[in-house]
């Protein structure tokens, strides 16, 4: 599972300037709320400002269920900047769990050769 | 049947984790009246989902001691509930979806408006009839394979038609691309209204450009678009008016009014209309879902948020609601279209944000041919200087669509 933070400023219909993206991956059996925000907090820490998600993410729990479970100010996007900025993390984390099988499956290709040898 | 006789009574459920919304109840109020219904009692309640009717059956026996013709509910009634309520207490009800196709439907005009009803109410329909069709086919089978070949032929019509209908909005949709790019060509810039039902676009669209569009105090008295032309500092400008956003509304129905929305998206300039004189939460409510059917329409261009009727509200309670919805209105804009007071400084930001024109310097041939097509630049750009000399030298600013038309791209002197 991976996860991608992405640190912007935002005007109400633009993207502003990124500040940062930050990565962040683990190994999950299952994708359980408490999973979940682990991963989420863990991307953001140190990251001023809302955290922003997209509902279905967070399994649809109303706001202040999530504020309570992250211990952050958060809210779902309401803006099309805030849409957008979703967007492009989402697009960030798709990419970067690609990246990780294919590193995964190049490694494993890598040692069935060194078998094979 | 008479209009007299078209009663309901309005019903709410509120979920108890929510505060009550007295907004949802009053714009249910002004839905029902907009589809001629005269209403006779608003019921709300808070509770959680009834499985069987949605609302709790004491509040259903309530309404019914109106005697309307129809209850019309605020949440979304499954098939299963409309046939519980139906058969259990012997009256008609319609839930705020398809109070609002009702709607739709009587005041679809042209023929893309009527088809975009027709889907939308297909598509509504489409799961529902395969869901009676696979509860028909479970169990036993009355009668020669039962429920077979007429049932499945129902749901294969109703995919049919659909298809159907899709092929004729995207033919449709072509000649509205067509006719925004010949626009283009001919030195206009196009500008949408765009916002949620009811803000005020019709009557902003009379008062900027002029003219007798049909606008009235209630949702969706606008389903066709419609265009006027302005100009804007000099800019001459095709001012579209389109249908009003409402919200919590299915996907398919924003799919469905896509040829419709494409005037928003493929616009050079949105004008997000809101009224500025609704509660902050209401306001706040409705500028998000504008955003919301904006973010669907794929909407890319400027966006300068309109907020309108600020004559119902003095200087410094408006000041105070334009700080309280900065993060929502991009370019925020206090106007009263009824009374004319800001559309100055609206035409001013219009201009300001519309892109702009680019300076080009062009050759044309000293003929008569030449001196027509001068003749044509004069309408359709704004022409800074021409020099009559060997050839005729013009300077002008103007699309690039306006000079390839006129087959002068390879006139542009470097």
């Amino acid at each position: 599972m991976v996860c991608a933070a992405v640190s912007a400023r935002i005007s109400p219909s633009f993207l502003e300037r990124i500040d940062s993206v930050r990565l962040t991956a683990r190994q999950a059996g299952s994708l359980d709320i408490n999973l979940i925000s682990d991963i989420i907090i863990e991307a953001c820490i140190g990251l001023p400002g809302i955290i922003i998600a997209e509902s279905g993410d967070l399994y649809n729990l109303e706001v202040w269920r999530v504020k309570s479970i992250l211990g952050r100010d958060f809210k779902y996007p309401e803006t099309l900047a805030e849409r957008t900025a979703v967007e492009l993390a989402h697009h960030i984390s798709l990419a970067g769990r690609r990246l990780i099988r294919c590193g995964i499956e190049d490694g494993k290709e890598s040692e069935k050769e060194s078998v094979m040898e | 049947m008479r209009s007299e006789d078209k009663t309901a009574v309005l019903l709410i459920r509120e979920s108890p984790g929510r505060a009550p919304d007295p907004s949802r109840m009053r714009e249910l109020f002004g839905l029902a009246q907009a589809a001629g219904y005269r209403v006779l009692a608003e019921i709300s309640q808070r509770r959680s989902r009834d499985h069987l009717f949605q609302i709790g059956r004491g509040k259903i026996e309530e309404a019914l001691s109106y005697h309307p013709y129809r209850l019309i509910f605020y949440n979304p009634l499954s098939p299963g509930q409309v046939y519980n309520i139906q058969s259990q207490f012997g009256v008609r009800v319609l839930d705020r979806f398809n109070l609002i196709l009702e709607i739709f439907s009587s005041r679809a005009s042209t023929r893309e408006a009527k088809l975009q009803v027709e889907l939308a109410r297909l598509s509504y329909d489409a799961p529902q009839v395969r869901n009676a069709l696979s509860l028909k086919k479970r169990g036993e089978q009355p009668g020669f394979r039962g429920a077979g070949a007429y049932e499945e032929s129902m749901y294969h019509d109703i995919r049919g038609r659909m298809a159907k209908i899709r092929a004729e909005l995207a033919a449709r949709e072509d000649k509205g691309e067509n006719r925004r790019q010949r626009r283009r060509e001919q030195g206009f810039d196009l500008v949408a209204l765009a916002g949620y039902t009811n803000a005020g676009k019709s009557t902003l669209l009379n008062s900027l450009t002029g003219s007798a569009v049909i606008a009235r105090d209630q949702p969706f008295t606008t389903l066709s678009p419609t265009t006027r032309a302005l100009v804007v500092l000099g800019r001459r400008v095709l001012l579209t008016d389109t249908v009003g956003f409402i919200d919590d509304l299915p996907h398919f129905l924003i799919k469905a009014f896509r040829s419709t929305l494409s005037e928003i998206s493929e616009a050079d300039l949105v004008l997000l209309v809101a009224d500025i004189s609704d509660p902050i939460e209401l306001l706040r409510r409705k500028l998000i879902a504008s955003h919301k059917a904006l973010w669907d329409c794929d909407v890319t261009s400027p966006i300068v948020t309109v907020l309108n009727k600020s004559d119902r509200l003095d200087e410094r309670d408006a000041a105070e609601k334009v700080e309280m919805v900065s993060d929502l209105a991009p370019c925020p804009v206090l106007a009263s279209a009824a009374t004319g007071q800001g559309l100055g400084i609206l035409e001013e930001c219009l201009s300001q944000r519309l892109e702009p024109l680019p300076e080009h310097e062009i050759r044309l041939p000293y003929t008569s041919l030449g001196l027509s097509q001068l003749s044509r630049l004069y309408q359709s750009t704004d022409l800074v200087a021409v020099r009559y000399e060997e050839e005729l030298i013009v300077r002008l600013r103007g699309r690039k669509e306006v000079l390839a038309r006129a087959g002068l791209y390879k006139s542009l002197l470097e």
